[in-house]
């Protein structure tokens, strides 16, 4: 089932979740749909949502019509192998022959034992390193054929990460923290920080924007982190242990939080090696010795993930 | 990533280290400050010089016999009779013919007070034409008197003035009673070599107290022979006396009774300003020359700390590079910092320099002319040399891999 998707309307950075989506609700499209001329939200058998873009803010040129299958992958490794070379002789598979995709929308934990590849996987998603073999694609970018300074701007614009040891700018404020990526994206200081006061007003911290990491607790600066995270309406949040340096209790915070992102309709990354924390996810893979062994779904969510913003939802309807 | 906000970070990095960025900064400051005093100084004391040659006898063509090669430095053989003073005289375009004679005094009192080993010069009433008197008149040829500048007559303990007596005590302990009867300002148009204005200056008539005589070759008698001659021409000719002067030289006695390796010069004070000006600037450039060298260690302060700083910051630069910092934008951010450092360091040395120099004039007692010039260039080289100290830094910081840069502790 192919049901076509055509989404219209201009992204702002600044305001996250309020993307105009035009779609065409019939079951059947023909491949040459017509695109209706404005307004599209008036023409027969077109509706408008409200929903986070579904792929990346820098593909939507104005007027443009982009195509996005339903449950279209944000993420999508095909065959994705990593070679270390240790030393002349030594080479170490990190990764051997990993296919993964991850929908928009979805929210994948990632489980395995030390020297599994999770960290091989988790930068090769975050567009840090490039695989020895097969592709990596965020939000249909092919970032294997990118220079350094390309794959830094998919990592700004498509990729929020949270780290373990939260990884604040010291001697920047919470709120300049949160903005801090958008520096790099030419957002001027207004509206950076305008967009960081929001976003740590969504996490529960809009009492602490003036303060700087050391001032805050750990889970406050995990929470920091995450509306940083957010800042830049990426297309993937990769969470590398988001729990790892917190007690269990503000662990559960911390969590609930990321919950809530996804909630949102973002898509989310989650590698940890704890069982209890890779359960908030839909679904959890299982690496073993740079394979995966099993993708498991996860019952008994918390909470639905099936939200109304969510674009492929709408799309497949 | 726009100017001003990499300027924020930069700032706030350099902010954070307080004592270390202010060290930093000395360097640079020494660095600038020493070119900067050197430069003004230079600058002073040749304005000083020049401003003096030119101002008080810009028509004065001065004769010396000078050892070959040396110029003015080589000066002091006497040679000139007075003959050739005459013959002199007779060139045209000459107003006036001063000879001048350097009387080797042992000590000059006045009153109780007695200052050693001074020097007067032996001059005829001539020598003050273009003078300007404080107090008093010229001295007359024959008369027992004397005539000083300003900066002599203050240096006794109470101050000498016109028609106090002084006492010389000439080589051989003979001493001369001579009345004080004219005091001047400045130097009386000497010939400059180290002649700033403000030294002190004793001047006595040739007669009778300047008594190195010679035979006269063509006069056959004996007479007294000067070591330098002064040619007061008329200013609208100063270059055509020169040469005139020039003309006359092999017919004069000093042509005969100069030594083997040494010559006769006639120079203008522009030729003289010219040299000076050439020898101070020479003196200027080996002394800044050697300023440089502290800008090259402060140059090396900077790059040092950017690179500790770079190794430090690791981590940081790991999170820029996953928030999406390309790497000539974190190449930027450093380099910007170590520029900066510069800047500042520039910025506060040439006040510094300024201040130095201003000293160093009070010092010499001249007084102090800025090279502005300068100033913009000190700017400029704090600019550079913060670039050139702080691009390897800033090239090994964009070159941070980010995956080990995160896991850095």
């Amino acid at each position: 089932m192919s049901a076509r998707l055509y989404c219209f309307g201009n992204h702002s950075r600044a305001r996250r979740n309020r993307f105009h989506l035009t779609v065409r609700t019939t079951a059947t499209p023909t491949p040459d749909s017509p695109v209706p001329t404005l307004p599209y939200h008036e023409a027969p058998g077109w509706r408008t949502i409200h929903a986070r873009p579904a792929v990346s803010p820098g593909i939507v040129t104005d007027g443009a019509q982009i195509a996005v299958e339903p449950g279209d992958a944000v993420v999508a490794l095909t065959d994705v192998e990593k070679r270390y070379r240790r030393t002349e002789e030594v080479v170490v598979d990190a990764l051997a022959g990993v296919s993964l995709s991850l929908p928009e929308g979805s929210y994948t934990a990632v489980m395995g034992p030390s020297g599994s590849g999770k960290s091989t996987l988790l930068n090769l998603v975050g567009g840090l390193d490039t695989p020895t073999a097969g592709t990596v694609a965020i939000a249909g970018t092919e970032l294997s054929g990118l220079s350094e300074a390309e794959r830094a701007r998919v990592r700004g614009e498509e990729i929020g990460f949270v780290f373990q040891t939260f990884n604040l700018m010291p001697r920047l404020s919470a709120a300049e923290n949160v903005a801090f990526p958008l520096v790099f994206q030419g957002v001027d200081r207004a509206e950076r920080m305008e967009r960081a006061e929001e976003l740590l007003a969504d996490v529960g911290l809009a009492d602490r924007t003036d303060h700087r990491p050391n001032e805050l607790s750990g889970g406050q600066r995990q929470r920091v982190a995450i509306a940083r995270a957010l800042a830049g309406d990426p297309a993937l949040v990769l969470a590398d242990e988001p729990t790892g340096n917190v007690d269990t209790e503000t662990g559960d915070r911390v969590m609930s939080v990321l919950d809530g992102v996804n909630d949102a309709g973002n898509t989310i990354l989650l590698v940890t090696h704890e069982r209890r924390i890779a359960e908030h996810a839909d679904r959890i893979v299982h690496l073993r010795d740079g394979r995966i062994q099993d993708i498991e779904p996860v019952e008994d969510a918390a909470e639905s993930n099936e939200s109304d913003g969510d674009a492929a939802d709408a799309g497949a309807a | 990533m726009d100017f001003v906000e990499t300027l924020r970070l930069s700032g706030r990095a350099i902010r954070a280290h307080k004592l270390r960025s202010a060290l930093t900064v000395l360097g640079i400051l020494i660095g600038i400050a020493a070119v900067v005093t050197f430069v003004t100084f230079g600058a002073s004391l040749q304005a000083d010089v020049v401003g003096q040659i030119s101002e008080t006898s810009a028509n004065n063509v001065y004769l010396v016999a000078a050892e070959d090669d040396e110029g003015f430095a080589g000066a002091g053989r006497p040679v000139f009779t007075e003959s050739d003073l005459d013959t002199f005289a007779g060139v045209e375009g000459v107003e006036r013919v001063v000879p001048r004679g350097i009387l080797s005094v042992a000590a000059i009192s006045h009153r109780d007070d007695t200052i050693a080993r001074t020097r007067a010069t032996a001059t005829t009433p001539d020598a003050f034409a273009s003078s300007t008197f404080v107090a008093g008149e010229s001295f007359e040829l024959g008369s027992e008197e004397v005539v000083l500048n300003r900066r002599a007559a203050q240096s006794f303990e109470t101050n000498a003035s016109v028609g106090d007596t002084v006492t010389l005590t000439l080589g051989g302990g003979r001493t001369r009673n001579l009345t004080v009867v004219g005091i001047i300002d400045g130097s009386a148009g000497e010939v400059p070599f180290g002649a700033f204005g403000s030294q002190a200056r004793v001047f006595v008539p040739t007669n009778p107290l300047y008594n190195t005589v010679v035979e006269s070759p063509s006069a056959g008698a004996p007479q007294r022979v000067y070591p330098q001659v002064t040619v007061v021409a008329d200013p609208a000719e100063t270059g055509a006396v020169r040469e005139r002067v020039e003309e006359v030289f092999p017919e004069t006695d000093a042509a005969q009774l100069v030594p083997d390796g040494f010559e006769l010069l006639a120079q203008t004070s522009g030729d003289l300003a010219d040299q000076v000006e050439e020898i101070v600037s020479q003196l200027t450039r080996f002394v800044t020359g050697i300023a440089v060298i502290a800008l090259i260690v402060g140059a090396v302060g900077i790059a040092n700390i950017m690179l500790v700083s770079v190794t430090e910051r690791t981590r940081e630069i790991g999170i820029m590079k996953a928030v999406g910092a390309r790497n000539r934008e974190v190449m930027g951010l450093f380099l910007t910092e170590a520029v900066l450092l510069g800047v500042i360091g520039a910025a506060l040395g040439v006040p510094v320099g300024v201040l130095g120099g201003w000293a160093a004039t009070q010092y010499a007692e001249i007084s102090l002319t800025l090279a502005p010039g300068w100033f913009a260039i000190a700017v400029v080289v704090g600019v550079v040399v913060g670039a050139v100290a702080g691009l390897y830094p800033a090239w090994r910081a964009a070159r941070v891999d980010p995956i080990e840069a995160l896991r850095y502790e």
